[in-house]
Parts: structure tokens; C-alpha cells; sequence
């Protein structure tokens, strides 16, 4: 039931995917992922510091290093990838900014910067990804939100607002583009064993070893997610078995948010 | 979330048709082991032919299927039927007794019977079929969509009381879904009805098989979850 990434029909070609975010932590995952499961993997991150060419050649495909949050980037990207690969069947927006401060104190440079990358660079993305889904009559639009983005959190009002947006995005674009076969959902997850703990550790003050215990006691299951859990949720939403899912936010947490959103 | 070397075992209710029989075909072509619970016959590996709401009946089936293989992995709880076009105030105390005993009691008896099961082994997953019915409302069925509502708050309740074993309870919670459960004049056959969804159709028994599939096979980190494979009816 894992992916079966052939392009249907007569192309035999295999389907391509974009990551976003791709160099570590859930993106990476993610790729590894679905270059199992038979896509190409077009990798993305802000920078390219040897990691994502390194990850690029591991799974076959290309690294499209870039800002997102840059209007112009979207439209490059799928030009490479298209030349490379061939039109993007799977967009997977994981790439994240993410700073923690009090409300009134976060610096509005550094909290828009989390809204222009998280939410306005990926609407951007999808924008570009768009007319090669068209032109090919279907797609899967897979975007990581964040548990975050449902119940909120103190001193995240950014990523929290920036993830919450993404989940509306995703009910619009479920209902907007289902009819014309591409289908968007999301992930919602809570607290993942990456590195982006470390963010949280140095906010709160404690130690890597401390936040991982503090987190745990918050989740029902007592167990940090993997990234390779959500890298499996994303291979459900880009894969054959999701086909009448559409604008859902699916909540790999370990019960942290038990709720809809 | 499985012993390596042996082929895991799942428990399906309503296994004769619709969702529950997709359900087994699916784990079957996957390599499991499956026992069918219906009033019908099923193609499960193991068909036990019991009446969900009947508690003691529920009991012996699952004693069955742990005397013939040993483990229970899973536990699909997809019996159930459906009743519309009845106005609210003439749903008889008859007809909503029997659609809570079947849907929400199912669920219980079956639930009840497995559970001691999986935390003596220490795994296991439970897959719950609600309906997005439950989620969203309708108009005209309200005994099938309190029964399936009363399924997604006992579900979630349960997945927290067992959160910090290794056992994972679910819901899956599937659009109008192309069974022999919906009529041929059902409201959700109309093309009108249809029209209004996103994927512009009706669900296949498949879909929501691959959903649950999902869930056994890679669902570890979902609790008290409700997956949704709906063709957008609720977004």
C-alpha cells in the first residue's frame, strides 16, 4: 500500500516531489521517505551548506536551495525541477522560521519573518507548483502545520498564527482545487525529537535533556514523535491510499491536541 | 507493532460487505490473519457469525479468534447499518434503542472483549468506523448520527485511558461511502448531493480500508485521532 509513485497510465516515468525544509529534521525524513517509495525528490532549503546536494544525490533527485519567503523563488524552483525531473506531482511545504518571545516583546522583523516564510512562502510555492498539477490533472498538496497551529502556545503567537493560517490555506485549497484532482491536506504534529527542541530548550531555559522530559509529560503517550512518523503520514497523503482525503489536518501527536481543527 | 515472524491478526466486525469486508481484503492482501464478526457469513479467514450488541456473543466470538491465532493485533470495528428519511420526532424509542445498541453497544462489547487481550500482550491498535455524519450533522437520521457521535467520544476517551501503553485507538470517520448500507434512492446517491463535494463522489469501500490500513500499519503516533477520508463532505 506504500507509495506507488508511477505516474499512471502510459508514462511510466516517476512522480516528483518537493520538499521544502528538506536539509534535517522532518523534511529530511520526508524525503528519504518518498524517494522509498518510488518519487523523485526535488530537496529545498534555505541554504545549501553540503547537506542538501549530499541528500539531493542520496535520494536521486536535485537540491533547489532557496528563500522561500523570495516571490521569485517559487517559480525557479519548478523551472529546475521540471527540466530535471519533470513537473512536480507532490508538494510537501515543511520548510519552517521559527523564534520564541513574549508578544510584546518579539521583534516585528523577526515575527513577520516567521508569517513571510511559514505561510506567505508557501503560499508561493503552491502558487507555482499549481499549473503543472493542472496541466497534469492531479496532485497532492501535503502541508506540515503544527499542533501549535490548533491549541496554540505562550511566546510562539507567530508560528502558531503562521501554522494556523496554513490550516485555513489547506481548507480552502482541499475545497478549491479537489474538483480538479489535486488534493491538499495537512499534518499537525506536536513535539517532534529534531532539533528544533533545542529552540525550545534554550527559551525555557533547560537543558536538551530537561525539555525532552518536560515535553513528554505533556503527551499523552509519554513518547516524543519520530520524524520518520510524520514522514509516514506524508507518504499516506501523497500516496494511493488517501485518495478521498481532501482539506484535512491529520494530528500525529501522541493525543497532545485531541481536538479537530 | 508486531511480533517480527508472525502474521499479525486483525478482527473485523461487519466483515460481509461494505467497509468492514474492504477492511479484510485489505489486511488479507497485506499478509494478515483475519477473523470476519457478522450476523452474515464473511470471507475472513476465520468467519464468526455473532450480533455485535450481543455482549456474551461478542466474547465467545473473540475467544475463538484467540483459540485459532493466538494474538489479536487489530480490532476494525466497522458493523453497523443505517436508517434516513425519518423525522426526528418519529424515531420510535425501538428504533434508537437498536441503533445505539448495535452502533455505539458494537463498539463497547467489542472493545471490551479485545482490550484485555492487547494489554496482557502489550500492543495492539483499535480502529473504530464512525461517520463524518458525526462530525458535521444531517438532517432526517439523527438515531445513526448520535450513535456514531457517542463512537468518537468513547473512542477518545479510551485511547487516553490506555495512552501510556503501546495501544492505539482511532476513529475513522468516512464520507457517504458506495455500500449495499446506502439505498439506491438514498438523499447521498442524488447527483445534487454529490455535486456539493469537493471530489464531486461518492467514497469507496477501499478508501476507507486503505485509511484503516494506514492507521494499523503505520499509526503509532495517533491517539484518540479521527482520520477522515470524507471526498471533502466535512473539511
Amino acid at each position: 500500500m506504500a507509495g506507488q509513485a508511477d505516474r499512471g497510465g502510459h508514462d511510466k516515468q516517476r512522480a516528483v516531489a518537493l520538499v521544502t525544509g528538506a536539509a534535517q529534521g522532518v523534511g529530511r525524513a520526508t524525503a528519504l521517505r518518498l524517494a522509498a517509495d518510488g518519487f523523485s525528490v526535488a530537496v529545498n532549503d534555505i541554504a545549501d551548506d553540503g547537506r542538501l546536494t549530499e541528500l539531493a544525490e542520496q535520494v536521486g533527485g536535485v537540491a533547489v536551495p532557496a528563500d522561500i519567503s523570495d516571490p521569485a523563488s517559487g517559480p525557479a524552483m519548478v523551472e529546475v525541477i521540471a527540466g530535471r525531473l519533470g513537473p512536480v506531482d507532490v508538494l510537501v511545504a515543511n520548510a519552517a522560521a521559527m523564534a520564541m518571545s513574549p508578544f510584546l516583546e518579539a521583534e516585528p522583523a523577526e515575527w513577520w519573518r516567521q508569517i513571510d516564510v511559514n505561510l506567505s512562502g508557501h503560499f508561493r510555492v503552491i502558487q507555482a507548483v499549481i499549473p503543472g498539477m493542472r496541466a497534469l490533472g492531479h496532485g497532492r498538496i501535503v502541508i506540515i502545520s503544527s499542533g501549535w497551529g490548533v491549541i496554540g502556545h505562550p511566546n510562539a503567537t507567530a508560528y502558531a498564527a503562521s501554522k494556523a493560517g496554513l490550516i485555513a490555506l489547506t481548507k480552502g485549497l482541499g475545497r478549491e482545487l479537489g474538483p480538479q484532482g489535486i488534493l491538499t491536506n495537512a499534518i499537525a504534529p506536536s513535539y517532534i525529537d529534531t532539533e528544533q527542541l533545542r529552540v525550545d530548550a534554550d527559551d525555557a531555559g533547560i537543558s536538551l535533556a530537561e525539555m525532552r522530559q518536560r515535553y513528554r509529560e505533556l503527551i499523552p503517550v509519554r513518547q516524543l514523535q519520530s520524524t520518520d512518523d510524520i514522514a509516514a503520514a506524508v507518504a499516506f497523503l501523497a500516496g494511493p491510499g488517501s485518495s478521498a482525503v481532501i482539506g484535512q489536518v491529520l494530528q500525529p501527536s501522541g493525543g497532545v491536541t485531541r481536538t479537530g481543527a | 507493532m508486531t511480533p517480527s515472524g508472525t502474521r499479525p491478526v486483525a478482527v473485523i466486525t461487519g466483515a460481509a460487505s461494505g467497509i468492514g469486508r474492504a477492511c479484510g481484503e485489505v489486511m488479507r492482501q497485506a499478509g494478515w490473519r483475519t477473523a470476519g464478526i457478522d450476523l452474515k457469513e464473511s470471507g475472513a479467514d476465520l468467519p464468526l457469525r455473532a450480533d455485535v450488541s450481543d455482549r456474551a456473543a461478542v466474547a465467545a466470538a473473540v475467544n475463538q479468534v484467540t483459540d485459532r491465532f493466538g494474538q489479536i493485533d487489530l480490532l476494525v470495528t466497522a458493523a453497523g447499518y443505517y436508517e434516513e428519511g425519518i423525522d426526528v420526532t418519529d424515531i420510535t424509542v425501538q428504533q434508537w434503542d437498536r441503533m445505539l445498541s448495535v452502533i455505539l453497544g458494537g463498539t463497547v462489547n467489542c472493545c471490551a472483549a479485545v482490550l484485555p487481550h492487547m494489554l496482557s500482550r502489550g500492543t495492539g491498535a483499535i480502529i473504530a468506523i464512525s461517520s463524518e455524519l458525526a462530525l458535521a450533522g444531517s438532517a432526517t437520521d439523527l438515531h445513526y448520527v448520535a450513535a456514531k457521535g457517542a463512537v468518537l467520544g468513547f473512542i477518545k476517551s479510551l485511547a487516553m485511558e490506555v495512552a501510556e501503553t503501546a495501544i492505539r485507538v482511532n476513529a475513522v470517520a468516512p464520507g457517504p461511502t458506495d455500500t449495499p448500507l446506502l439505498a439506491e434512492d438514498s438523499l447521498w446517491r442524488e447527483p445534487d448531493y454529490l455535486a456539493t463535494l469537493p471530489l464531486g463522489r461518492l467514497v469507496k469501500p477501499g478508501e476507507i480500508a486503505a485509511a484503516v490500513y494506514y492507521l494499523a500499519t503505520e499509526g503509532s503516533a495517533y491517539c484518540g485521532e479521527v482520520l477522515s477520508p470524507n471526498a471533502g463532505a466535512v473539511i
